[in-house]
């Protein structure tokens, strides 16, 4: 009973896809175009699941059957146990669309408040949660800034806050990172780990496979509607069971004492490559530095002026 | 974090209030709505120049006709632009996608537009009724006084109750108008489809009393069925015009209008009922 408890695998679902299918009718009627072909998945409470695929994979569409935006043609999907065809579900969770638009003539605050209102969050603390949720995603100086002003990044800044307003258990994010830059794009990352460590679901689709190798526990690889490999990326990737050390200047033959040390301690060296640099940490370290740099000759400025 | 009860969600009317909200916001911040009102309201006051045409009574009655003119055209106007963005626009955006992940049922998704809209409309026929009223007052303290051979025309009592009645029966006409307007929205796939299948439907029910008079008096059966059906599905909006009321606000005036409200909310609910019914079957 215990391990029922703590294992998420062992919970009921948060979300869960059962023989999934839909059919677009082409225009005319007579033939149909199949978006989503039999697909089953099962996202357990406190995981980060990613949905990939290549555009017209069917992952939207994925997504929207299990909001009850569309109708299945077959099968059915559940939201915390609940058909996502009933509004009830909604309760449960906080929805990111892909390139989300937002009323133009709104401010980024009033977004959050008329979302915070229809989600039913309590009057009390709203102002302050809403005003906690610009700050986090980094758009506390444009508030009050009408939406239709807003930058794609700025967009979905604001689009991952209101999904965060009614602070809902299950998150569903529909690109999350698309148009941001990478600096955003770690941001909107480490607040998707920040979710999960606090025992949110999270399913997400994105095209960055470097992001969702980062955040994802397990994922799901989606090719013209069908289901082509899941499981937890470890699993996937052959990581099991594997480490790797990043040594610097070891002369050939110490690599062969090495090997030899390794098997006499029932170890066995699996490959030696030449470790690639990331372009992306590259480029946010690059930044990072710039902004120290930056911050530094600021707070040196500033003294002297004082 | 959110204050709702677990358990089937149940329709409420405060999530339509806050959904009418919204609605009435976008409205009111569009260039449509602040550009037919102040068109409509400099034709009303452009009818007081018309000074030099010194009709007595007959030209109050010229002005409340001009302006209630004023009031069925940009009325009409705002009413059918407004709906189809507010609903139109919305869909063809997407931002009514995170509208409809919320938990909201879509009964209240149109409501709430519906709402909105209408308090849109609403708000135009106060500000340009009241206008019109002003203007009367302002034209007939200035009129000279009445004949002595005929002084049974009393102009300053002439047209006010009629014009107030016609700017309330304009008021629920319109609000009739935005829910065949949400109607055709709720199926329709583009604004362009859905505002001129609204101005068609708006020239059907200004001529529905043809359809009916084929219906009494036609000569084939063919000519009798299309005229009764037509008469049956579409509202006669001649009727909301108000004419019969310039009189004065005699007590059969005074049902009358309330029997021609009542005709406008019936079907105003006959055509919301069936928006609702046929945006729940759309895939967004």
């Amino acid at each position: 009973m215990a391990a029922n408890k703590t294992d998420p695998a062992q919970r009921p679902p948060a979300i869960e896809i059962r023989r999934l299918t839909k059919d677009y009718p082409l225009p005319g009627g007579r033939q149909r175009v199949r978006a989503v072909d039999d697909l089953s998945l099962r996202v357990h409470p406190g995981q980060v699941y990613g949905l990939l695929g290549p555009n017209g994979s069917g992952k939207s569409t994925t997504l929207k059957a299990l909001l009850g935006l569309l109708r299945p043609t077959l099968g059915d999907c559940l939201l915390a146990g609940v058909p996502g065809s009933d509004p009830a579900a909604h309760r449960a969770i906080g929805y990111l669309p892909e390139a989300p638009y937002f009323p133009r003539f709104l401010s980024g605050r009033e977004l959050l408040r008329f979302h915070a209102k229809l989600a039913g969050v309590p009057r009390a603390g709203r102002e302050e949660r809403i005003a906690a949720l610009l700050r986090r995603v980094g758009l506390a100086h444009a508030a009050d800034r009408r939406v239709g002003a807003y930058s794609k990044g700025m967009l979905q800044r604001v689009g991952l806050a209101q999904a965060l307003v009614a602070d809902p258990p299950i998150l569903i994010l529909d690109e999350p990172t698309a148009g941001v830059d990478p600096g955003g794009a770690a941001d909107i990352a480490a607040l998707i780990l920040e979710q999960k460590a606090r025992g949110r679901t999270v399913l997400l689709c994105s095209h960055l496979l470097t992001q969702i190798e980062e955040i994802c526990d397990r994922v799901a690889i989606l090719h013209r509607g069908r289901l082509l490999a899941e499981g937890a990326l470890d699993e996937l990737l052959g990581r099991c069971g594997r480490q790797s050390l990043v040594v610097e200047n070891l002369p050939p033959e110490e690599l062969a004492a090495f090997e030899d040390w390794l098997a006499e301690r029932g170890g066995r060296l699996h490959a030696v490559e030449r470790p690639a640099a990331r372009l992306d940490r590259f480029f946010l370290q690059t930044l990072e530095r710039a902004e120290r740099a930056t911050e530094a000759s600021a707070v040196g400025t500033g003294g002297g002026a004082r | 974090m959110s204050g709702e009860p677990t358990g089937a969600l149940r329709f409420s009317l405060r999530r339509v209030g806050v959904l009418a909200e919204h609605a009435f916001l976008e409205a009111v911040r569009q260039r449509v709505f602040q550009f037919t009102t102040l068109l409509a309201a400099v034709l009303v006051a452009g009818s007081l120049g018309l000074r030099e045409l010194d009709f007595g009574g007959a030209e109050l009655k010229f002005v409340a006709d001009f302006g209630q003119g004023a009031l069925v055209l940009f009325g009409s106007v705002l009413t059918i632009v407004t709906t189809v963005q507010l609903l139109g626009g919305e869909l063809e955006n997407r931002t009514v996608l995170p509208v409809l992940a919320r938990p909201v049922r879509r009964s209240e998704f149109i409501c709430g537009k519906f709402l909105g809209a209408w308090a849109v409309v609403l708000v135009f026929c106060a500000v340009v009724t009241a206008l019109l009223l002003a203007a009367l007052w302002l034209r007939a303290s200035t009129l000279p006084a009445p004949l002595p051979e005929a002084p049974n025309v009393r102009v300053a009592a002439l047209p006010y109750a009629g014009v107030l009645a016609g700017g309330v029966l304009q008021a629920v006409k319109f609000g009739l108008l935005t829910a065949m307007v949400l109607l055709i929205g709720s199926y329709a796939q583009s604004n362009l489809f859905a505002q001129a299948s609204s101005f068609l439907v708006l020239a059907v029910c200004h001529l529905q009393y043809l359809a009916r008079d084929a219906w009494q008096a036609g000569h084939g059966w063919l000519e009798r069925l299309g005229g009764g059906l037509i008469g049956l599905v579409f509202p006669n909006f001649q009727l909301f015009g108000g004419e019969y009321l310039t009189a004065g606000a005699d007590g059969a005036a005074l049902v009358l209008v309330g029997r021609v409200a009542l005709y406008g909310l019936v079907y105003t609910a006959v055509f919301l009922s069936l928006a609702v019914w046929s945006f729940r079957r759309r895939e967004i």
